[in-house]
């Protein structure tokens, strides 16, 4: 049966257990000897090597100057692919013969997983910083585009009627009609953008960078330092996590002001 | 002249292979600065002819002209009341007003004359910055009719207005409208399913049948009006105890009662 | 589409507006192709690369998705499991499965169990996710009426959580395939022998834009052909639901 929510003294007891249960298999199967430390570090060992990466540089730079990149590399293609999506998109929802034309072209490529135009990145901008912005903006674009496009063909007609009544050119009509309406079906395609995005950033990181957390992943496992490839993840991990949140609250911030 | 000509109007559509006569033969012709209401049963098209006077649809004989010139598209020229408002909910009551005079190409101290004047006249006084979610259903349906108005339009076309306003609220608005008709006369195509409504508000009103819409009958209330000096009376309820109020509202009743009583086509 | 084609061959091989070393020609597509499943490239014939990586996908995926749903389902029926679980869970979800092949590196070496292992954790989490959500998405009458009719047990499971859930199951299941797909690709790219992603990673060290590209398209393809054959799986078993 679906019972009730746990009551909070059982629910967080049960969440302590989880939690502590895990890191102590972790623990045990670190500390056995099975294996050596470098190879599978115990959970404090991951912690420290954390704490040392902030200080001592590794593959170049120290973490937070690793996350940097990477952020910057990031920012870059969602920019791109905003910057280019959502006018498409607002474009195409109001010219039919756009929609006609790109839509096919569009499909086609969509199908392409983000992380297959790495060989022509590389191809094109050697270890440069357009290699990994081309991937992630292929990661970022389409959630953009159709998110965009799907919310200004969804207008309610009578906001066009109006608007046309009232005079509006096409461009009044998409920039202060169709925008405006489309925006929470933007915002949340951007969300969904911004994860692509990130993931994308992550795999383009494996092969075609020279810093970031990818790379630095990437030159950890080379010197078989599990503690390093872990910190890695963790922090790839939180920074998706934030981006996230802050994109949540931006949704939830205009969902209130338009009183949905 | 803005007048609005309907010339022998029709209206045929296809749906599922099969087609629909939705109006059949409309010959109208709304003067300079009159008021017509349409009444009649729902399906009957009044709406469609409101919207073919408009620009948003079109007639598949015949021909809507307005001020002598033939209807092809929608413009601020002839402006629209919307049943639904469709004010824009991402814009303040201000730029929703101003949102018309801008394609008109108004320079701004005349737009905020303009704006500013029909505020005060609709009552809109501090809601200037609110947005439509912010207010009642009466208000943004003022909103609205300012929005109409600001432009200075040659026809003014009003789809069933007070439909989605509660009876209160609906009454006041229907004076407030009195009051701006005959402050302001323009020429106005009203559409309505509520007879009360027509004999209060307009000059003229049109009865139509079921579908296929046709023209039953058009009567003239403005002339009755001024012979029974409605207003005098400033509280519609004081008009709606009148003698001729009673009698052409239970003849256009009638009238409409008929239809129900026809077998459907 | 015939539209772009053209518009493609004329960029390419007539104007030469793109250059040949940075893209290629319709028609050296088409001869790559054509060598690519005769005689081979990077040791292998096309469908043989083909087979392996779809072979690897539907394994992991099949054993991925076979735990992760049973988990969520779970998860979703009890509170406990849930708060047991949640935990753990939380922490690795925010990892993209990208992120794992270093580490499926380290502890598994550059074949094909590295590569299982990151297939797994990118199949892993959208399955418990959606089949999590899928029972608690059920509606509280029909958990009424079980309880009136008194069904419990396996019965329970077969005939009323999984039935409900199965919906949301499948959007899970096809994020799963697709993150499996891509996860793949990824990291047959990073480190492989055989596979599509090793035909790309080949293709760009011999500076083939040619073959890239058919790489490419075959990847588009393999994944679309595989996101096809679950849809066709997911209508036989729910006949009543309406595809949108």
């Amino acid at each position: 049966m679906i019972a009730a929510p746990l009551p909070p003294q059982q629910f967080w007891r049960l969440t302590l257990i989880g939690a502590t249960g895990f890191l102590v298999v972790w623990s045990v199967a670190a500390l056995s000897g099975i294996t050596s430390r470098a190879f599978l570090p115990a959970p404090w060992d991951v912690v420290t090597r954390f704490g040392q990466l902030l200080v001592q540089p590794f593959a170049g730079f120290v973490l937070h100057e690793h996350v940097l990149s990477s952020l910057k590399r990031f920012g870059m293609g969602f920019a791109l692919a905003v910057a280019v999506g959502i006018p498409l998109g607002l474009l195409m929802a109001w010219f039919r013969w756009l929609d006609r034309l790109i839509t096919p072209a569009f499909e086609a490529v969509r199908f392409v997983a983000p992380i297959a135009w790495v060989p022509f990145a590389a191809l094109w901008f050697g270890t440069g910083i357009g290699g990994p912005v081309l991937i992630i903006f292929m990661g970022a674009f389409p959630p953009v585009l159709i998110n965009t496009y799907r919310g200004a063909r969804q207008v309610d007609i009578k906001y066009i009627e109006a608007a046309r009544m009232l005079g509006a050119s096409s461009l009044r009509a998409m920039t202060e009609v169709l925008l405006p309406a489309a925006v929470p079906s933007i915002v949340a395609g951007l969300r969904i953008s911004a994860g692509l995005g990130w993931q994308s950033l992550v795999g383009a990181e494996l092969i075609v960078a020279s810093s970031g957390v990818g790379y630095l992943m990437v030159k950890g496992q080379a010197s078989v330092s599990t503690a390093t490839v872990m910190c890695g993840m963790l922090a790839i991990g939180v920074v998706g996590l934030v981006i996230d949140v802050v994109l949540r609250r931006v949704q939830l911030l205009i969902e209130k002001k338009r009183g949905i | 002249m803005a007048n609005i000509q309907f010339q022998s109007v029709q209206r045929v559509f296809k749906q599922n292979g099969r087609e629909f006569v939705a109006l059949k033969d409309i010959d109208l012709v709304v003067q300079d600065r009159e008021f017509v209401a349409i009444v009649g049963p729902s399906g009957c098209g009044k709406t469609t002819c409101m919207r073919m006077a408009a620009g948003l649809e079109h007639p598949t004989g015949g021909q809507v002209m307005v001020a002598n010139e033939v209807v092809t598209a929608p413009g601020p020229d002839r402006a629209v009341v919307f049943q639904a408002f469709a004010l824009f909910p991402w814009k303040t009551v201000w730029d929703n007003i101003e949102f018309g005079l801008k394609s008109l190409d108004v320079a701004p101290d005349e737009r905020k004359r303009r704006i500013t004047q029909y505020i005060e006249l609709m009552g809109l006084q501090g809601y200037e910055q609110a947005y439509p979610h912010q207010l009642s259903g009466g208000m943004q349906q003022r909103v609205a009719i300012a929005r109409a108005y600001v432009l200075d339009p040659k026809v003014l076309l009003m789809d069933e207005p007070f439909g989605a306003l509660d009876a209160q609220t609906r009454v006041v608005m229907q004076e407030e409208l009195v009051r701006l008709a005959r402050k302001n006369p323009r020429t106005v195509l009203f559409i309505t399913h509520a007879v009360e409504e027509a004999v209060y508000l307009a000059d003229r009103i049109v009865v139509m049948t079921r579908r296929p819409g046709t023209i039953r009958e058009i009567i003239d209330v403005k002339s009755i009006r001024e012979a029974e000096n409605w207003d005098a009376h400033t509280r519609i309820e004081d008009v709606m105890d009148l003698p001729s109020f009673v009698h052409l509202r239970t003849h256009v009743w009638k009238l409409l009662r008929e239809q129900q009583g026809e077998d459907p086509h | 589409m015939a539209a772009v084609l053209a518009l493609w061959h004329v960029l390419t091989a007539v104007t030469g507006f793109i250059s040949p070393a940075r893209f290629a020609t319709p028609h050296e597509v088409g001869l790559a192709l054509r060598q690519i499943a005769v005689d081979g490239y990077s040791n292998g014939r096309l469908h043989q690369h083909v087979l392996r990586s779809v072979l690897l996908v539907t394994m992991g995926f099949t054993v991925a998705a076979s735990v992760g749903v049973v988990l969520g389902l779970a998860m979703g029926a009890s509170r406990r499991v849930e708060a047991v679980v949640n935990p753990v869970f939380l922490v690795l979800r925010p990892i993209p499965p990208l992120a794992w092949i270093p580490l499926a590196i380290v502890w598994l070496g550059l074949g094909d169990a590295a590569k299982m292992m990151v297939i797994f954790v990118s199949a892993f989490v959208p399955s418990v996710i959606n089949s999590y959500t899928g029972v608690r998405q059920i509606d509280k009458p029909i958990f009424e009426a079980a309880a009136m009719l008194d069904v419990r047990g396996w019965r329970y499971w077969r005939e009323v959580l999984v039935p409900g859930a199965l919906p949301s199951i499948f959007t899970g299941l096809r994020l799963s395939l697709q993150a499996s797909w891509t996860t793949l690709v990824a990291a047959e790219l990073v480190g492989a022998i055989t596979g599509l992603g090793q035909i790309l990673n080949q293709a760009a060290q011999d500076i083939y834009p040619a073959m890239i590209l058919v790489g490419m398209i075959s990847v588009a393809l393999c994944g679309w052909l595989m996101t096809v054959a679950l849809g066709w799986i997911e209508q036989r078993v729910m006949p009543w639901k309406a595809q949108a």
